[in-house]
C-alpha cells in the first residue's frame, strides 16, 4: 500500500463569515458546522472555542482529539465505517491539516476526565498544548442515556473533523511524505531479507461504555486479532470511543499519528524489515483475552517475525492482555518490547503494573500516572471545572480556591500515552 | 441455556438469584443486581466493598470455581469507583484453577494498595459509576453466552 500525505501547516484559527483555510489560517464560521451537530436530538447545546499554544487556557473535560484529514485520491473517505462508507483506505492521497486538532469537550459521565492546559506546567505534559485547537463543547439533553450520548458526541467530533478536513481538499501541501508498506512477498526480497523482521502489535481498549475503540466502524471487542495496513491507520480506520483514563488512552489523533508506525516506517529497509501491524483487543472476558493473545502470537509466527513491539492502552485489566501478548510472543522466540505506563503510587515505589512476567524484560514506560502535580490557575476555562474534583486522578479538594489544581498526572490528556506519543520517559 | 430462577434472602444480607446458566456474577453494584438478576445468576453483596467482592470471588475460586472475567475490569481506577462486578463459573471444576487464583490475588494486591490513595468518589456521580460497571460486565455477556458450559 502506498499513501501520500500532504501536510498543510495551520498557524492559527479565527472565526469568520465563511469556512476556509487561507494562508495557513483556518477560518471558522460556526453556524454551518454546528448545524449537523445540533440536529442530533441528544445534543442540547454545541459551540466552538479556539485555543492557541501559549494562551492561558484550560480545556476540560476532553473527550477526543482528532486531526482533520481529507481523502484527495484513492479509495474511501476518512474515518471509514464511521462517517464515510466502508471501503479500504490507506492508498492514494490524503491531505492533513497539520498543527491543529478538533477537540471534543463536555460532560458524559460525572467522573469524566481529561485536561489540556495550553501553557504552564500542564502544557509540558501534553502534546496537544502545541496545537491550534478548535474545541467543540457539547452538552447533552436532560435525562440522556450515556451509551447513546457517547456515540452522539463521538460522531459529532468525527463529522466536524471531516468537514474541516474537506476545506483542505484543493490546497497545495506545504510538505508531502510518501508512506509505502510492503506485501509479504516483498518482505522476502533481496534488499530486505537480511534485516530483522519486526512487527507492531497494537492493543485496542475494548471493554464497554467509555472504554471502546472502533475499526472500520466495528466495535473492537467483537473482533479477533487481525492484520491492518499501517497506512490504513493514518486514514482514520481506527477511531477512539474511549473517555476513561485521559493520560493513557489513545485518542483518534494518536491513531492517525501513531508514532510507533511512523518510526518503524522511517527505518524500514535500513535497520529493520517492518513486516506489518497486528491489532488486538482488550476484553473483559478472560477467554477472549486468551484467544486474542493466542491469535496475536499465531499471526506473528505466521509472519515469521524476529521481533515485535507491543503498545498497550489503559490500565489494570489491559495489563493482563499485555503480559499475555508479550509472553506468548517471547515463547515463540520473538523478541518483544512492550510500551506501557506506570501506576507506581505517588512516591513511585509500588509495583507499576497489575500483572508481570519474567519474559517481559524489555519495557518502555510512558511515565508514572500517579505522580502528583500542581497546575496553575488559567485565565480562561473551556468546558467546565465542575468535573475536576471527580475525574481520574483528581480528588476532593483538588481544585484549590486560587484556581490551581492539585492532581495526579493521569488527569492530563495524553500525558503517559502508551504509544510513546508524549514527552515523558525514564531509564 | 437459562431457565427458571428464584431468589433467596440470606441472613448475611446477600441476595442470590439461582439460575441454571454456566456462570454467575458477583457484584456490589445495585444496578447490576437490578438489571441482570432476572436473566442471570447474580450474587449481590449489598453495601459490600470492592474488596469484599474480590474476597467472595477468591473464596469461590478456592472452591474450584473458575474466574471468567478480569477482576480489574476497566480503566476506571479502583481508588475511584466503589463498584465491582466479576463473573465466575456456576459449577466447580475438578481442581482449583491456578490461573484464576493468580489473577484474583494480583488484583487484590492492587486493591489493597489503592486504599492508600486519595478518594474521588462523590454521591453525585455514584450512579455513573454504577452504569459504567454495568456496561463492563455486560460486555462479557455475549462471549459468556456463546461459549456456554466448559
Amino acid at each position: 500500500m502506498k499513501l501520500e500525505l500532504g501536510y498543510i501547516d495551520i498557524r492559527g484559527i479565527r472565526f469568520g463569515d465563511h469556512n476556509a483555510v487561507e494562508e495557513g489560517i483556518l477560518v471558522v464560521n460556526p453556524e454551518p458546522l454546528l448545524k449537523p451537530v445540533l440536529e442530533d436530538p441528544l445534543i442540547k447545546t454545541a459551540h466552538f472555542e479556539i485555543a492557541a499554544p501559549g494562551e492561558s487556557i484550560r480545556i476540560t473535560p476532553v473527550k477526543d482529539v482528532i486531526e482533520p484529514r481529507v481523502k484527495v485520491e484513492g479509495k474511501g473517505g476518512v474515518f471509514p465505517g464511521m462517517v464515510s462508507k466502508v471501503d479500504t483506505v490507506g492508498s492514494g492521497k490524503t491531505n492533513v491539516l497539520r498543527g491543529m486538532a478538533v477537540v471534543t469537550a463536555g460532560p458524559i459521565v460525572g467522573f469524566q476526565e481529561g485536561i489540556i492546559d495550553m501553557t504552564g506546567v500542564g502544557a509540558d505534559y501534553t502534546p496537544f498544548s502545541q496545537l491550534h485547537n478548535l474545541v467543540l463543547v457539547m452538552e447533552p439533553v436532560e435525562g440522556f442515556v450515556q451509551r447513546e450520548y457517547e456515540k452522539a458526541a463521538r460522531l459529532a467530533g468525527l463529522r466536524t473533523a471531516a468537514a474541516i478536513g474537506e476545506l483542505a481538499r484543493n490546497l497545495t501541501p506545504d510538505e508531502t511524505v510518501v508512506y509505502e508498506t510492503p506485501t509479504i512477498a516483498e518482505t522476502f526480497s533481496e534488499e530486505l531479507k537480511n534485516l530483522p523482521r519486526v512487527g507492531y502489535v497494537m492493543m485496542l481498549q475494548s471493554q464497554g461504555l467509555l472504554h471502546d475503540t472502533y475499526v472500520y466502524g466495528v466495535d473492537a471487542k467483537r473482533t479477533l486479532s487481525t492484520l491492518i495496513g499501517a497506512t490504513e491507520v493514518m486514514d482514520g480506520a481506527i477511531v477512539s470511543g474511549n473517555c476513561v483514563s485521559a493520560c493513557d488512552k489513545n485518542t483518534t489523533y494518536h491513531h492517525q499519528n501513531n508514532p510507533v508506525i511512523h518510526d518503524l516506517l522511517a527505518v524500514h529497509g535500513q535497520s529493520i524489515n517492518f513486516v506489518g501491524v497486528i491489532i488486538t483487543n482488550e476484553n473483559v472476558y478472560l477467554d477472549d483475552k486468551i484467544r486474542s493473545s493466542d491469535w496475536t502470537a499465531k499471526m506473528a509466527q505466521y509472519l515469521s517475525l524476529d521481533a515485535a513491539i507491543v503498545s498497550q492502552e489503559g490500565f489494570g485489566n489491559p495489563d493482563t492482555d499485555l503480559i499475555m501478548n508479550c509472553t506468548k510472543l517471547e515463547k515463540q522466540g520473538i523478541r518483544t518490547v512492550i510500551i506501557t505506563d506506570e501506576y507506581a503510587g505517588q512516591d513511585g515505589r509500588s509495583q507499576s503494573l497489575a500483572d508481570a512476567d519474567a519474559l517481559a524484560n524489555a519495557v518502555v514506560t510512558g511515565g508514572n500516572a500517579n505522580e502528583l502535580i500542581i497546575l496553575p490557575r488559567m485565565d480562561r476555562v473551556i468546558g467546565t471545572l465542575g468535573y475536576v474534583d471527580k475525574i481520574a486522578g483528581g480528588h476532593a479538594g483538588s481544585l484549590q480556591p486560587d484556581g490551581s489544581i492539585q492532581a495526579e498526572l493521569q488527569v492530563i490528556t495524553g500525558a503517559t500515552n502508551e504509544m510513546g506519543f508524549n514527552r515523558l520517559s525514564a531509564r | 441455556m437459562i431457565s427458571g430462577s428464584f431468589r433467596l434472602k440470606t441472613l448475611s444480607g446477600e441476595r442470590e438469584t439461582l439460575h441454571t446458566g454456566s456462570f454467575q456474577i458477583v457484584t456490589n453494584n445495585p444496578l447490576v443486581a437490578d438489571s441482570l438478576s432476572g436473566r442471570y445468576r447474580v450474587c449481590f453483596l449489598k453495601n459490600g466493598s470492592d474488596r469484599e467482592v474480590m474476597v467472595k470471588v477468591r473464596d469461590l475460586i478456592h472452591r474450584r470455581h473458575r474466574l471468567l472475567t478480569a477482576p480489574l475490569s476497566g480503566s476506571v481506577k479502583p481508588w475511584e469507583t466503589p463498584y465491582r462486578s466479576i463473573m465466575v463459573s456456576s459449577d466447580p471444576c475438578s481442581a482449583v484453577d491456578a490461573t484464576s487464583l493468580d489473577l484474583i490475588e494480583r488484583a487484590m494486591e492492587v486493591i489493597n494498595r489503592s486504599h492508600n490513595y486519595l478518594k474521588t468518589t462523590k454521591p453525585s456521580i455514584d450512579h455513573d459509576f454504577q452504569i459504567v460497571d454495568l456496561s463492563l460486565i455486560e460486555s462479557a455477556l455475549p462471549s459468556a453466552e456463546a461459549i456456554g458450559r466448559i
